[in-house]
């Protein structure tokens, strides 16, 4: 009942969030701002943000889309290790828990069209800006898994952290394999 | 007249070998970690079977049967037929060392791995830092390169043999006998249930591995 609770507070806390990034949106495509609390599903707009304007900005956003990834990568590193440990340092784990909370919502306006690997390089395949639906929900499901984690590490079971911990792995995974270039 | 050349253990732990790297390779393509890992352990139970039966196995199977020193290697380069035993030659034993030493790299790196996402890790790990992981990792991928180029020697070494020399060497391996020269000495076979034992000890060595290395 609790971890519902919280799973609804984050899944509430997180629609917020897009809500403003669709909010920004809906001016540009004057699409009608409707008083829905849910965010429409499959609405590309909320990922693949606005256009950079220059090549300068787009490269911009591709380095913070670097680094910002990375720095994810680096805290699921980090959980991993604790996860592997029979009692975890909790401390650890929500400190990490919410550094991705943190820097999961900025995923859907880190692969605006124009920031592919024709500008300049990255691992960010084309088809992400070819299956937009698709990247879209996929990006929705690691943010709340994102969300959803971080009230886990912050309630403390470990044994609902090591399963949450999985399916946020998941929700990485379902987005690096198609949409993720092989290292060069 | 044909003449046993290699025993049953040697051809099943040759192809099986090969399918697992090609099955390691076309899995972490793929995407699909999970198996890549349990195909390196596979490939680790094979290394510790063939490390045994080389010592205890049969006669062509026996790295003291076939590894010498570069004098030999040079003499046999002089004159090929002087070698008078069944089974590798000093040439080939140089590849089989090479071979086996580098998939045995190529596992220890992956065993301490862990990938980029911190998604999946080797059960070893864990008992290395983080950036030692992620570094092993990096050198996993790269060393593959030093893998694949030795196979390449190996089927081209074959290639020649069939082609230059007249001489098959793939269907022994498949039926374990070949026709020898008069005074070449053929396998002496090795006891099977000493290959058991040999697997079995394989087997506890890699579960112990891969369950982390805890101590006794």
């Amino acid at each position: 009942m609790r971890n519902a609770l919280l799973a609804a507070t984050a899944a509430v806390a997180l629609l917020a969030g897009c809500r403003q990034s669709a909010d920004d949106q809906a001016a540009n495509t004057a699409a009608p701002k409707s008083s829905q609390v849910l965010p429409i599903t499959d609405d590309p707009a909320m990922v693949s943000a606005r256009a950079p304007a220059s090549k300068e900005e787009a490269l911009k956003l591709m380095h913070d889309r670097h680094e910002g990834m990375e720095d994810i990568g680096d805290a699921f590193k980090v959980l991993g290790r604790e996860m592997k440990a029979s009692s975890p340092n909790l401390a650890t784990v929500r400190s990490s828990a919410a550094t991705i909370a943190g820097l999961a919502p900025k995923v859907s306006a880190w692969f605006p069209t124009g920031t592919g690997p024709d500008i300049g390089k990255t691992r960010a395949k084309p088809e992400i800006w070819r299956k937009p639906e698709d990247f879209a929900a996929k990006t929705r499901a690691f943010q709340a898994a994102a969300q959803k984690f971080d009230a886990t590490a912050k309630a403390g079971d470990v044994t609902a952290i090591k399963a949450g911990f999985g399916e946020l792995g998941k929700t990485c995974k379902a987005c690096h394999d198609p949409y993720r270039a092989e290292k060069h | 007249m044909k003449q046993p050349v290699w025993d049953l253990p040697i051809r099943l732990f040759h192809w099986l070998l090969a399918a697992l790297i090609a099955f390691s390779w076309w899995s972490v393509k793929n995407h699909h970690t999970d198996w890549h890992i349990w195909s390196g352990f596979a490939i680790l139970t094979l290394l510790f079977f063939r490390l045994l039966w080389g010592l205890v196995g049969s006669s062509t199977a026996r790295f003291s049967s076939f590894v010498r020193g570069p004098r030999a290697v040079r003499d046999y380069l002089h004159d090929s037929t002087n070698w008078r035993v069944a089974g590798h030659t000093p040439l080939g034993a140089l590849s089989v060392v090479a071979l086996l030493g580098a998939i045995a790299v190529q596992v220890g790196l992956g065993l301490v791995s862990t990938d980029e996402d911190g998604l999946n890790e080797g059960p070893l790990a864990q008992l290395v830092s983080l950036n030692v992981s992620e570094t092993a990792r990096d050198l996993h991928e790269l060393f593959f390169n030093v893998v694949l180029g030795l196979i390449v020697l190996h089927a081209a070494a074959i290639l020649y043999f069939r082609l230059v020399l007249g001489q098959k060497l793939v269907k022994p391996m498949i039926t374990g006998r070949a026709a020898l020269e008069p005074g070449v000495e053929p396998m002496r076979t090795g006891k099977w249930w000493v290959a058991v034992i040999c697997l079995l000890a394989a087997f506890a060595v890699t579960r112990w591995i891969v369950a982390g290395a805890p101590p006794f």
